[in-house]
């Protein structure tokens, strides 16, 4: 095989300047001639081009000779060659670390796969695959996320499967009865519980609390996603989040980030936009290693065992959900 | 034998501090900026109880206790959190 490489790559060494210099070139190498969508056992110099156009429109310089040095030519649509796939374009199959949203929401990412009885389904936030509570089964999720150009139907890649409801305080106008605070809450909890409309008003909003940003989305083709997660590879395990443990992500806006978890059990106020502040207890605190479109990343520790769902943060700090609270609350496994 | 940096230097571990923490955050998330309380680990690696505020605030700082039954507390700026 080497011997018989040998002339091509004497003629490429000195063809090869000449070739890519040619408008629309890309890219030269050495490959089987393709003939009519089928190779050949020729060996041909292959010169990729960003689009290929007839021979008659080109201009004497723009066209490839059938031949050079006495070697047969191929040329091959290969479009602009970009040094690594975006996370935010499409892919297929999609694996963990690109973006992914609801239809109706910007972008987050796609976290990671995970499965129960029933099947396999796309892990990432509420507010990323069910727009916060607003979602409904069966709802189209693209990828990428609407932000990145995901269109309906086109790229929709999964449809919104089940998602934990993210509690948020009863909004509660100011009053002057302090005392009526603990019997109207208690009243509300009875009220919601029964479907009643007609609730009390509490002094304070009603301390709805959170342990999970949780949804699954389950893929409309199965071939369409893949196990493993950009830049890290499979997921070994499920590990328990702890104090001090090294922990990295892979996420759609700041791609493959460390940092170290230096809160366990944190109670924390998150902001969900238009004044909506939702409370999330027995959390996991990191320094910064995100910003927005990287919720729903997966949290993993540097043996890729599974720790986290990234959710939250800000400039100083990035918040996210164990993983065992994750899959207690959707009921699913690795 | 109180460690230099934690005057109270209260043994119990984890189970100890939480139920230190779950007594008296509802108290701490209440004053103003207050965004997060969790539990972290001081410099000379005895856990302690962190408060994290939106930005500064003289005013929630002070108020904010050095330690609550033995266990230090320590403000931080974090930053108001949002989803991202």
């Amino acid at each position: 095989m080497q011997e018989e490489l040998d002339p091509l790559r004497l003629v490429l060494r000195d063809m090869r300047l000449d070739l890519l210099e040619r408008e629309n070139v890309v890219a030269t190498g050495i490959g089987y001639k393709v003939r009519g969508g089928e190779r050949t056992g020729t060996l041909s110099i292959v010169c990729s081009v960003v689009e290929k156009v007839a021979g008659a429109r080109l201009a004497g310089n723009a066209l490839i000779p059938p031949q050079v040095g006495g070697i047969p030519t191929d040329v091959v649509e290969t479009g602009v060659i970009r040094a690594l796939q975006a996370r935010t374009d499409r892919w297929r199959p999609a694996p963990g670390g690109v973006s992914i949203g609801h239809k109706d929401i910007t972008a987050g990412t796609l976290g990671c796969l995970v499965k129960d009885d029933a099947g396999t389904y796309i892990l990432s936030n509420n507010h990323v695959l069910a727009n916060s509570n607003a979602g409904s089964p069966g709802d189209a999720i693209l990828q990428p996320g609407p932000i990145d150009g995901g269109k309906n139907p086109a790229d929709r890649i999964a449809e919104l499967a089940r998602f934990v409801t993210i509690a948020f305080p009863e909004p509660a106008p100011p009053s002057d009865c302090p005392i009526g605070n603990g019997v109207a809450s208690v009243a509300n909890l009875f009220a919601r519980a029964v479907g009643s409309t007609t609730r009390l008003q509490a002094v304070r909003p009603l301390a709805a609390e959170n342990q999970v940003d949780a949804a699954l989305a389950r893929p409309v083709n199965i071939a369409d996603v893949r196990n493993d997660i950009l830049e890290i590879g499979t997921i070994t395990g499920v590990k328990q989040g702890e104090l001090g443990m090294a922990v990295r992500k892979s996420g759609r806006t700041s791609g493959l980030t460390s940092g170290e978890i230096q809160q366990v059990d944190v109670t924390v106020d998150v902001d969900y936009g238009s004044g909506r502040t939702a409370r999330f207890t027995d959390q996991l605190l990191a320094g910064a290693m995100s910003q927005g479109g990287d919720s729903g990343s997966a949290v993993l520790d540097t043996s890729s065992n599974l720790v986290g769902l990234l959710f939250a943060g800000s400039d100083a700090s990035t918040i996210f959900n164990r993983i065992e609270n994750v899959f207690s609350a959707l009921q699913v496994h690795l | 034998m109180a460690a230099k940096g934690n005057p109270a230097g209260r043994a119990g571990g984890l189970a100890a501090i939480r139920e230190v923490k779950a007594r008296h955050e509802d108290r701490l998330l209440s004053l103003p900026g207050v965004v997060s309380v969790g539990i972290g680990t001081a410099a000379g690696g005895d856990m302690e109880i962190v408060v994290g505020l939106d930005r500064h605030r003289p005013g929630t700082e002070s108020e904010v206790p050095v330690e609550l039954e033995g266990f230090r507390v320590r403000v931080e700026v974090i930053g108001r959190q949002r989803a991202l």
